[in-house]
């Protein structure tokens, strides 16, 4: 079973770059559309539109159960099949398999509103909000399915950004990687083998380039960045509680650590009343770690901050 | 992308009223003149925010002093994304060997501050200090030394008084809350 897994951002072209891999490839291409259709063939039928919304804040169980049905499909069709997996978290679910590539595909937003605008025919505004919606439900399937930050460029072999690239060239690159990646090293060296040692490997983008959740934390490191402030995203994971067998049961991750003021930053643009979930992390932290600093910056504070850049703050998503 | 509500829109509640204002300032000008006598003093005001706060509070001096303007530009969304603070008026005058006191409106991040300071520094002053009109601890992101205050003002957008919105309201009288519905 040859596996490639492919994330991307939504308009970064994904779509077309699966489907040029598994032709090329003559691999199966899976994707949310093939999952549904293959499962209703078993009689099982997506419970409601959006499975995002399913597995929300409630147990659901037939939310759930068609996760696990989804899952199972995939990892039977594994067993028989060469597979390019287009999203569903095909990255975690293959994990575990060595011979995997899993590959995100990412673009600058701005390039990313262009391609979706000319795709379906939107106006910008609607674009960027289809754009903004669409990273959000990913970010909370992977954040509620499989508790990991998809915004995590870590968690894959070979990061693309493709907005200088024609898609079919990322394809090609792709199937570069694969090849070189899947096969075993005895049939790589082989004479007459391609010269591997030679080649140009395709190197992934910065792995270091910081990923935010949520583009206020973007728009705050900017901000720090143009002051010459030093920052690191998310550097640190304090404990926060444990159960009796001490297990850890709650932590916090505060989103800025600033090395020159000793400071940890965290940042809502939640509105007060459900800030409240925030605030007690903070109030715990400070309990159990006095001696670090920490400091929320609440929705009316950074309001004023972009207020006071005239920065017109589109709500999107609250953190 | 400026906010493209309509003015007319704006709701203003008055804080800090004209007599306010005016008796906090000559309080400071007093507290600042017995502390400096003697010294070499520049007041080094901040562009463009401070312009009305230095004008009043310099005239409630009555030591010898000098004064400069400094300006430095501002995060905004049109700044290049790879763009820094910079200096965009410095000093005519040196301060080197000389007792400088930075004149803000307002200091609540302490971002520009903060590099105000560390840029001012390199240029060894015999001493470096800050006097603000407005100070709003909640919202300060990078520790900055405070030295004289006004007003110590909770996490609120103030406009009035040299304090814009877009660039307007500066020419206020008083200083008031700000809020657009």
């Amino acid at each position: 079973m040859g596996i490639i897994t492919i994330s991307r951002e939504f308009g970064s072209g994904g779509e077309t770059i699966a489907r040029l891999v598994a032709e090329k490839m003559q691999f199966l291409l899976v994707n949310k559309e093939t999952i549904a259709q293959g499962l209703a063939e078993y009689g099982i039928e997506k419970p409601v539109p959006r499975l995002e919304d399913l597995i929300g804040g409630e147990e659901d169980q037939a939310g759930l159960q068609y996760l696990e049905a989804m899952h199972n499909y995939i990892y039977d069709l594994a067993i028989r099949n060469d597979l390019v997996i287009l999203g569903r978290g095909g990255s975690v679910l293959f994990c575990d398999y060595p011979p995997a590539l899993h590959v995100k595909l990412i673009a600058q937003f701005t390039q990313r509103v262009q391609r979706v605008m000319k795709l379906y025919d939107l106006k910008p505004e609607t674009a960027v909000k289809l754009i903004k919606e669409q990273d959000c439900s990913t970010r909370q399937y992977y954040r509620r399915v499989f508790n990991m930050n998809w915004a995590n460029l870590r968690s894959y072999d070979l990061v693309i950004n493709t907005q200088k690239m024609a898609l079919e060239d990322v394809a090609d690159i792709i199937i570069a990687a694969y090849r070189i990646h899947a096969l075993p090293r005895e049939i790589k060296d082989a004479p007459g083998g391609v010269e591997i040692e030679d080649r140009v490997f395709i190197s992934p983008t910065e792995a270091e380039a910081e990923q935010f959740m949520h583009s206020s934390e973007e728009e705050f490191a900017h901000m720090l960045d143009f002051y010459r402030i030093r920052w690191e995203y998310e550097p640190k994971t304090f404990l926060l509680e444990w159960d009796s067998e001490g297990n850890v049961i709650e932590a916090f991750s505060p989103d800025f650590f600033l090395p020159d003021q000793d400071l940890y930053i965290e940042l809502t643009t939640q509105k007060p009343k459900q800030a409240w979930k925030k605030n007690r992390k903070i109030r715990r932290m400070k309990e159990l770690y006095p001696d670090i600093n920490v400091r929320l910056i609440d929705k009316k504070g950074f309001e004023s901050l972009l207020r006071k850049h005239s920065i017109d703050h589109d709500e999107g998503e609250e953190i | 992308m400026s906010d493209k509500k309509p003015y007319r829109d704006d709701q203003l509640k008055i804080l800090l009223t004209q007599e306010q204002i005016e008796d906090k300032i000559t309080e400071l000008g007093k507290t600042i003149s017995s502390d400096y006598a003697g010294k070499d003093l520049i007041m080094v005001g901040v562009l463009r925010g401070s312009a009305y706060f230095m004008v009043d509070l310099s005239r409630k001096m009555h030591i010898p002093f000098a004064i400069d303007f400094i300006s430095i530009s501002h995060y905004s969304e049109q700044a290049d994304s790879a763009g820094v603070v910079r200096i965009t008026k410095d000093l005519d005058l040196s301060i080197t060997g000389k007792h400088v006191l930075i004149i803000e409106d307002i200091v609540d991040t302490g971002l520009s501050l903060g590099y105000l300071l560390r840029n001012l520094k390199t240029r060894n002053p015999a001493d470096l200090k800050v006097c603000t009109l407005l100070n709003v601890e909640a919202r300060r992101i990078v520790e900055v030394p405070v030295d004289y205050r006004g007003f110590d003002l909770p996490n609120i957008f103030v406009v009035g008084y040299g304090l814009d919105y877009n660039e307007r309201y500066r020419n206020l009288q008083f200083i008031a809350e700000f809020s657009r519905p």
